[in-house]
C-alpha cells in the first residue's frame, strides 16, 4: 500500500482532482473508519446474504454504487433541498437508485436477483447510506461527496465479502458458487480440490453447519471487530 | 428558510422527475425481465431431466439460446385437468403453479412437458407445489416411459432456512437421489416416494432427508404424495393405450 | 385463527432481528440502556403496526396490475413504501414530543432513524413476496414489531449487566454485542419449525 501515492499522478487544476485528502477519503473507511465494524453503520440486512461469497460481491458492488451516487446527487442538490423535507427528498433519491440497480440485476443476472430477493430493496434502509448523506454529502462538494461514497461502499463490502468467504469456505467447502469462476475447495466428492474420502489426512473433515445459519454471522462480526480493536487499541469502546 | 410553494414544487419536481426516470427504464427492460423470467422456469423444468439432456451438459451450463432451442425442438407441453383430459387453447407455461393451488382440488390445471431426447427416448416431467417450513416449496419430477420410475427431480424454495431446507436446491445430490426410485411398487399400487429421516429404509421408494430440517423434508414428501397423484388419471390413459 | 398464528410466529419463530438481522443499527446502538430500548421497541411496534396495512392497501389497489390503474407499477414500489414510512415515522415523532417530552429526548436521533430501520421497510417487502392477505397484514405486522421490541429490550438488559463483567477490553460494546445477538439467535432456533397452525393435532 506505502507505494501508491508516487504513481497517483496529480492532474493540474485550481483544486487538485485527486490529492492526500481525497485519497484518505477513500482508504479511511477501509480501516480506521470503517461503517461497519467502527461507525455501526448498515449492519443491517446485507449480513444475511454473506453465505455465498458471490452474492456478497454483488451487494457489496450494488452498496457502493449506491451510495457513490446518492452522495453525489444529494451533494449536487445540497443548496437546494429544504431542511423540512430533507429526508424524504434524500430518501427518493436512494429509492430511484435501488431501483435502478434491482432492474439492472433482473435484466441481466437474473439468478443473482433471485437470490438476493428483498435483501436488493433493502439497501434503502441501510443506514451507511443515509448516514454518509447525513453526515458528508450535505456538507461537502459533488467530488469528494463521490469518493466519500466510494470508500465507504468498499469499506462495507469488504467486511461482507471477508464474513462470506469464511462461511463459504467452512461451511459449504467452496468459494465463489454459483459464479462462473466457482472453486470447490474441501469435501467428500471426486470433483473437489481436497477430497476428503480420499485423502488420508482430511478424514477428520466435515463441513460446519453453524457457519451456514444467519447466527455465524454475528460471531464472525464479533471477532473481526476484536481483532481489528485489539490491533488499534484507539478504537476500543471505553463505555 | 424557503417558502412552503418552493417546498412543494420542488418535491413535486423531484418525485415526477425520478419517477420518469424509472418508467422509462422498466419500459426500456421489461422486456428482458418477463424473458429472464421464463428462460428460469424453462431451465428448473429441464433440471428435472438434467442427466438425459443431448450432449451431457447440465441445465446450467447451457446457454438461455440453447434452453429455447431445447424447448422449441425436443419438448412438447400440454395442459391436463384433474380428470386426465388434455386442455385445449391453454400454454403450459401460462399455468401458474402457485395460483393453481388455491383452486378448489377438482378445478386445477396441470402442465405436462414430455421431453424427447437425441436417442428417441421419452420423459414425462410432473410439476409439484407443496408447503415448506417458511414458506412455498415447489419441483418438477420427471418419469421414465414405463411412467413408474423417476428420472430426475428439481426442486425450489421460497425461503427456506440457508444450509437447511434451502439444501433440497442448494445441494445437487438431494435430488440426485430420487433418480432410479420408483412411484409404484411391485404390485402396481401409488407410493410415491418418500423423503425419511434418518435415512432411507425401503430403497426403492425412499430417500434420505436432510438432518435438521425435518419439516421441509416432510414437506416435500407431501408434496410428493399429492402432486403426483394429480398426473395419475392421464398417466392411466397413456398406460391403457400402450 | 390464522391472525394468532401469523402473530406468533412472525414474533418468535421468524423474528425479524435474529433471523433476518433486519434493524440492526438502531438495535445494537440504542440498546445500551434498558430504557431508551423500551421506547424504541414500542415505537417500532406501533410503526410497523401502521405501515403495513397502508403498504398493503397501496401494492394491492395502486401498483398491482388488477388496481386502479390497471398497470403493473411494480417499479415504484421502493419509493411509495418509503415515503409511507417516512410519513408515518414523521407523526409518530410529533405525537411522542407532544406526548412525552421526556421519552422525546431520550430517544433523540434515534426515532427519525426508524425511517431507515430495515425492519419496517424489510417487513413491507416480505409482505408482498409472501402475498399476505389484508389482515394477515396486519397480524405480522404487529407481531414482527412485538418481536423486534422483545428482542431490543432482552438485549439491552443483557449489556446492562455484561457492564459489571470483565470482558477483554477490544471485545467491549460493539464486540459484545454482536456475539449476544448471535447467541440469543441460537436460543431463538430452538422455536423453529414450530407451526402454530399444527400444534394440537391436526
Amino acid at each position: 500500500m506505502a507505494n501508491d501515492t508516487q504513481i497517483l499522478e496529480p492532474v493540474k487544476e485550481k483544486e487538485p482532482l485527486f490529492g492526500k485528502a481525497e485519497k484518505k477519503l477513500l482508504t479511511d473507511p477501509l480501516n480506521d473508519n470503517n461503517p461497519i465494524t467502527v461507525q455501526v453503520l448498515g449492519v443491517c440486512s446485507a449480513l444475511a446474504v454473506t453465505t455465498l461469497v458471490y452474492p456478497s460481491v454483488v451487494m457489496a458492488i450494488a452498496v457502493t454504487f449506491v451510495t457513490a451516487f446518492s452522495n453525489l446527487f444529494t451533494s449536487l442538490l445540497r443548496n437546494t433541498i429544504p431542511k423540512s423535507v430533507r429526508m424524504i427528498v434524500q430518501l427518493v433519491i436512494i429509492a430511484t437508485l435501488v431501483t435502478i440497480v434491482e432492474q439492472i440485476l433482473k435484466a441481466y443476472n437474473f439468478p443473482i436477483y433471485k437470490q438476493l430477493s428483498v435483501f436488493i430493496g433493502l439497501i434503502i434502509t441501510n443506514c451507511i447510506v443515509m448516514g454518509r448523506l447525513e453526515a458528508f454529502a450535505m456538507a461537502n462538494k459533488p467530488w469528494r461527496s463521490f469518493l466519500d461514497g466510494i470508500g465507504n461502499g468498499l469499506g462495507y463490502g469488504a467486511i461482507l465479502i471477508i464474513i462470506a468467504f469464511i462461511r463459504e469456505l467452512l461451511g459449504k467447502g467452496s468459494l465463489f458458487a454459483g459464479s462462473p469462476i466457482e472453486l470447490k475447495i474441501i469435501g467428500a466428492a471426486d470433483t473437489y480440490l481436497i477430497n476428503t474420502k480420499a485423502n488420508p489426512w482430511f478424514g477428520w473433515y466435515m463441513n460446519n453447519n453453524l457457519m451456514v445459519l444467519s447466527v455465524a454471522a454475528m460471531f464472525i462480526l464479533g471477532i473481526i471487530i476484536w481483532i481489528q480493536r485489539a490491533r488499534n487499541p484507539k478504537l476500543v469502546d471505553i463505555s | 428558510m424557503h417558502s412552503t410553494s418552493y417546498i412543494i414544487r420542488f418535491v413535486l419536481i423531484m418525485t415526477t422527475l425520478a419517477a420518469l426516470i424509472l418508467a422509462s427504464m422498466n419500459t426500456f427492460l421489461a422486456e428482458k425481465h418477463t424473458q429472464n423470467e421464463k428462460i428460469y422456469n424453462k431451465r428448473a423444468i429441464l433440471a428435472a431431466v438434467g442427466q438425459h439432456l443431448d450432449g451431457g451438459k447440465s441445465p446450467e451450463d447451457l446457454t438461455d439460446q440453447e434452453v429455447e432451442t431445447i424447448f422449441s425442438s425436443n419438448i412438447k407441453s400440454y395442459v391436463l385437468d384433474m380428470k386426465g383430459n388434455i386442455v385445449e387453447g391453454r400454454d403450459a407455461e401460462s399455468v401458474d403453479m402457485a395460483k393453481e393451488r388455491k383452486k378448489p382440488e377438482p378445478e386445477r390445471l396441470l402442465p405436462l412437458y414430455v421431453f424427447t431426447n437425441g436417442q428417441g427416448a421419452s420423459y414425462y416431467i410432473l410439476s409439484i407445489r407443496g408447503n415448506g417450513l417458511w414458506d412455498e416449496i415447489w419441483g418438477a419430477v420427471s418419469l421414465e416411459e414405463d411412467l413408474r420410475t423417476v428420472a430426475g427431480a428439481s426442486f425450489d424454495h421460497k425461503g427456506e432456512t440457508p444450509g437447511l431446507g434451502a439444501e433440497i436446491k442448494d445441494n445437487p445430490g438431494f435430488p440426485s437421489q430420487f433418480i432410479g426410485k420408483t412411484i409404484y411398487n411391485e404390485a402396481g399400487e401409488y407410493t410415491s416416494v418418500v423423503v425419511r429421516k434418518g435415512g432411507a429404509v425401503d430403497k426403492t421408494h425412499e430417500v434420505d432427508g436432510i438432518s435438521g430440517a425435518t419439516v421441509t423434508s416432510d414437506g416435500v414428501t407431501e408434496m410428493l404424495q399429492r402432486g403426483l397423484r394429480y398426473y395419475e388419471p392421464y398417466l392411466n390413459t397413456l398406460k391403457t393405450k400402450s | 385463527m390464522e391472525f394468532v398464528n401469523i402473530f406468533i410466529k412472525s414474533a418468535f419463530v421468524e423474528n425479524m432481528i435474529l433471523a433476518y438481522f433486519l434493524g440492526m443499527c438502531s438495535f445494537l446502538a440504542v440498546s445500551k440502556s434498558l430504557k431508551t430500548a423500551f421506547g424504541l421497541g414500542l415505537a417500532v411496534i406501533f410503526v410497523l403496526g401502521i405501515t403495513m396495512p397502508i403498504n398493503w392497501v397501496i401494492n394491492t389497489y395502486i401498483l398491482s396490475e388488477e388496481g386502479m390503474f390497471g398497470m403493473d407499477l411494480t417499479f415504484l414500489r421502493f419509493i411509495l413504501f418509503i415515503a409511507v414510512i417516512a410519513a408515518m415515522v414523521q407523526l409518530v415523532e410529533m405525537v411522542v414530543e407532544k406526548l412525552s417530552p421526556a421519552l422525546y429526548n431520550s430517544l433523540g436521533i434515534f426515532l427519525p432513524l426508524i425511517t431507515v430501520n430495515c425492519a419496517i421497510l424489510g417487513g413491507s417487502l416480505f409482505m408482498v413476496s409472501r402475498e399476505y392477505t389484508f389482515s394477515n397484514s396486519v397480524a405480522f405486522g404487529l407481531g414482527g414489531g412485538f418481536g423486534w421490541f422483545l428482542a431490543i429490550v432482552a438485549l439491552a438488559a443483557i449489556r446492562e449487566k455484561m457492564a459489571y463483567s470483565n470482558v477483554p477490553a477490544p471485545l467491549r460494546g460493539l464486540g459484545m454485542a454482536f456475539i449476544l445477538t448471535g447467541l440469543m439467535g441460537i436460543a431463538f432456533m430452538s422455536l423453529m419449525g414450530i407451526d402454530p397452525a399444527t400444534m394440537g393435532g391436526k
